[in-house]
């Protein structure tokens, strides 16, 4: 890394080369670059998923360079022995049902940020961050005990409340570029023609807010399944979600297959949304920058 | 008309905005209550000062406000300074620009637990990092390098998942510079650290401020990294955190290590966000 940050510097600001010159370093920097995203990323990733196949009877020691023998054992006996399909259930349910409310919870504040002007707007926008600032180990406890001392245990129902309120600065924020988005135009022309508020809502509105929405619903979606501070300490021990079982995994009684497999469920789904969200940002774009819709 | 209109916003912001304040507002509260003894799940409650003496006066305190001290400081100054050169390297797209960052910036989405798992099987005994070191003959045996002393597996997991998003700052950052004021500083015969001194890092100082108060914060209040990877002679101030009040219920004693965590987390950033934009001065007084 820091070899690489340190040629990266001369290249960025070595100024009197021809462009050629540029290209070709810039072709030599992507190629090392490559090798140490490789490094970072590929290998890393691919022993998990070696480690999540490794046959319990041959297992996988040193001085092994690879294990000897793979089967989807593991997988079958932690999806049968262990309360992993209970944790993926939970996650699943909890996750959809908070981005929808952060994104219900959201709106309205994005909208008078976007629309309004009105003293103190700026020092409430930065109040928004407040939930980002705090550590999330320190909003975990003192939240499950304020939840105690309110005589709520509903475990699903402090973790959807604890992290909507941890997401929403994320809603907020992207609610409100949206909300900046919506042309006054076309709302004016929408009007003029005697068009109905909710008829306005979908000719005017709906095309500028639908990335935004997705948006929101997606990045709150990944965050609720990978959040481990508040549903560990609140959630624990009845409640279990994706990253609690993988802290088991990796606390305690540290077992490495288990932990792969976690790993994978927990990472892969997220990696496909986010690949999902990217295009779907982009798909959205032309649409909206031509006022159609 | 003006109070309904004053009326409308109130009530626009309360669902979202008066939602964070008043849940934050909470839960920060209770904790400053429970440090002074009262909020207690069980037992009498009265004003003491006596979990705050009994927890400064501890050497566990004092090494686990240090160590997270120590580990987010080097976080937030050593991803910033990996992510500058790389944001002003991709600062103009060329061919394959784009595939570079987005690769850079995939472990923004690695949750943190998941991170220290793939980092602890890269480092195992059979790791290729032990692999490779006997390979080339640096040692005949593999090493333990798990939960070393010197928390090196923390501070590269911390860049490892930090560096990204100093680099999605950053990137922002730099890109809207024009290209005339470089040009400008050029043809005035600036060389690049000094073209980086004195333009890009005075007009990228906020993103800067940022990334670093962000990661500061974030660093210091980490749990998973340490547990998982950490050293076992000394705990971070969550962990501490949490060992207290698992431990006996010892909520209260919680609190205060949740009160300091917070107030290291407040001045450190405050303290790194001065330092940035006073050292930028004093540079360009040069």
């Amino acid at each position: 890394m820091v070899e690489i940050a340190a040629t990266e510097t001369a290249t960025a600001t070595k100024p009197k080369n021809p462009a050629r010159k540029v290209g070709l370093l810039n072709r030599a920097l992507m190629v090392l670059l490559l090798t140490v995203v490789t490094i970072w990323l590929v290998v890393p990733f691919t022993m998990a998923v070696l480690w999540s196949l490794v046959d319990p009877k041959t297992g996988w020691e040193y001085p092994d360079l690879l294990p000897p023998s793979l089967t989807i054992l593991r997988w079958v006996e932690v999806w049968t022995t262990t309360a992993l399909p209970q944790a993926i259930a939970n996650s699943y349910m909890l996750a959809p049902t908070v981005a929808v409310t952060t994104l219900i919870l959201a709106s309205p504040t994005a909208y008078c940020f976007a629309r309004f002007d009105f003293p103190g707007k700026g020092f409430a926008q930065v109040l928004t961050l407040l939930p980002l600032v705090v550590p999330g180990f320190v909003l975990a406890i003192f939240f499950s005990s304020l939840i105690f001392s309110l005589g709520i245990y509903s475990r699903f129902l402090s973790i959807l409340m604890a992290h909507c309120v941890l997401f929403l600065p994320y809603a907020i924020r992207i609610m409100t570029v949206s909300f900046g988005q919506v042309r006054q135009d076309l709302i004016d022309a929408a009007r003029d023609l005697g068009a109905r508020p909710i008829a306005v809502f979908r000719a005017a509105y709906m095309p500028a807010l639908l990335p935004g929405i997705l948006a929101s619903l997606i990045i709150v979606f990944i965050q609720s399944i990978e959040e481990f501070a508040i549903a560990f300490i609140v959630g624990a021990p009845n409640f279990t979600t994706i990253p609690s079982i993988l802290y088991s995994y990796l606390g305690y009684n540290f077992i490495r297959p288990n932990a792969a497999v976690v790993s994978l469920i927990l990472v892969v789904p997220n990696v496909l949304l986010m690949l999902g969200l990217e295009r779907l940002l982009k798909s959205a774009n032309p649409a909206q920058a031509g006022g159609k819709g | 008309m003006n109070w309904r209109r004053t009326l409308l916003i109130i009530a626009l912001l309360t669902p979202g905005l008066g939602v964070i304040v008043i849940m934050i507002g909470s839960v920060f509260y209770v904790a400053v209550m429970q440090s002074f003894g009262f909020y207690n799940l069980v037992g009498e409650e009265s004003f003491s000062l006596e979990h705050w003496q009994k927890v400064l006066d501890s050497k566990q305190f004092s090494r686990a406000l240090r160590y997270s001290a120590y580990i987010a400081t080097v976080a937030a100054i050593g991803s910033v300074t990996l992510a500058y050169p790389i944001a002003i390297w991709l600062r103009r797209p060329f061919r394959g620009s784009l595939v570079i960052s987005a690769l850079l910036k995939a472990p923004l989405f690695v949750p943190g637990l998941v991170a220290s798992f793939l980092f602890l099987n890269v480092i195992a005994f059979h790791g290729i990092v032990n692999q490779f070191m006997m390979w080339i003959g640096v040692t005949d045996a593999p090493i333990r390098l798990q939960n070393d002393r010197g928390a090196w597996g923390v501070v590269f997991l911390q860049l490892w998942k930090n560096m990204p998003f100093a680099l999605l700052l950053l990137t922002g950052a730099v890109q809207s510079i024009s290209d005339e004021v470089l040009d400008a500083a050029r043809d005035l015969g600036a060389g690049s650290f000094a073209r980086f001194r004195k333009i890009i890092a005075p007009l990228t100082v906020q993103a800067m401020q940022a990334a670093l108060i962000i990661i500061f914060i974030g660093a210091a209040g980490d749990f998973a990294f340490q547990v998982t990877a950490g050293p076992t002679n000394v705990q971070s101030m969550a962990q501490y955190m949490v060992f207290l009040k698992d431990s006996f219920g010892r909520w209260n004693q919680a609190a205060v290590v949740g009160v300091s965590l917070m107030v290291l987390a407040l001045c450190g950033s405050l303290v790194l966000a001065v330092l940035s934009r006073a050292l930028l001065r004093s540079g360009n007084r040069w």
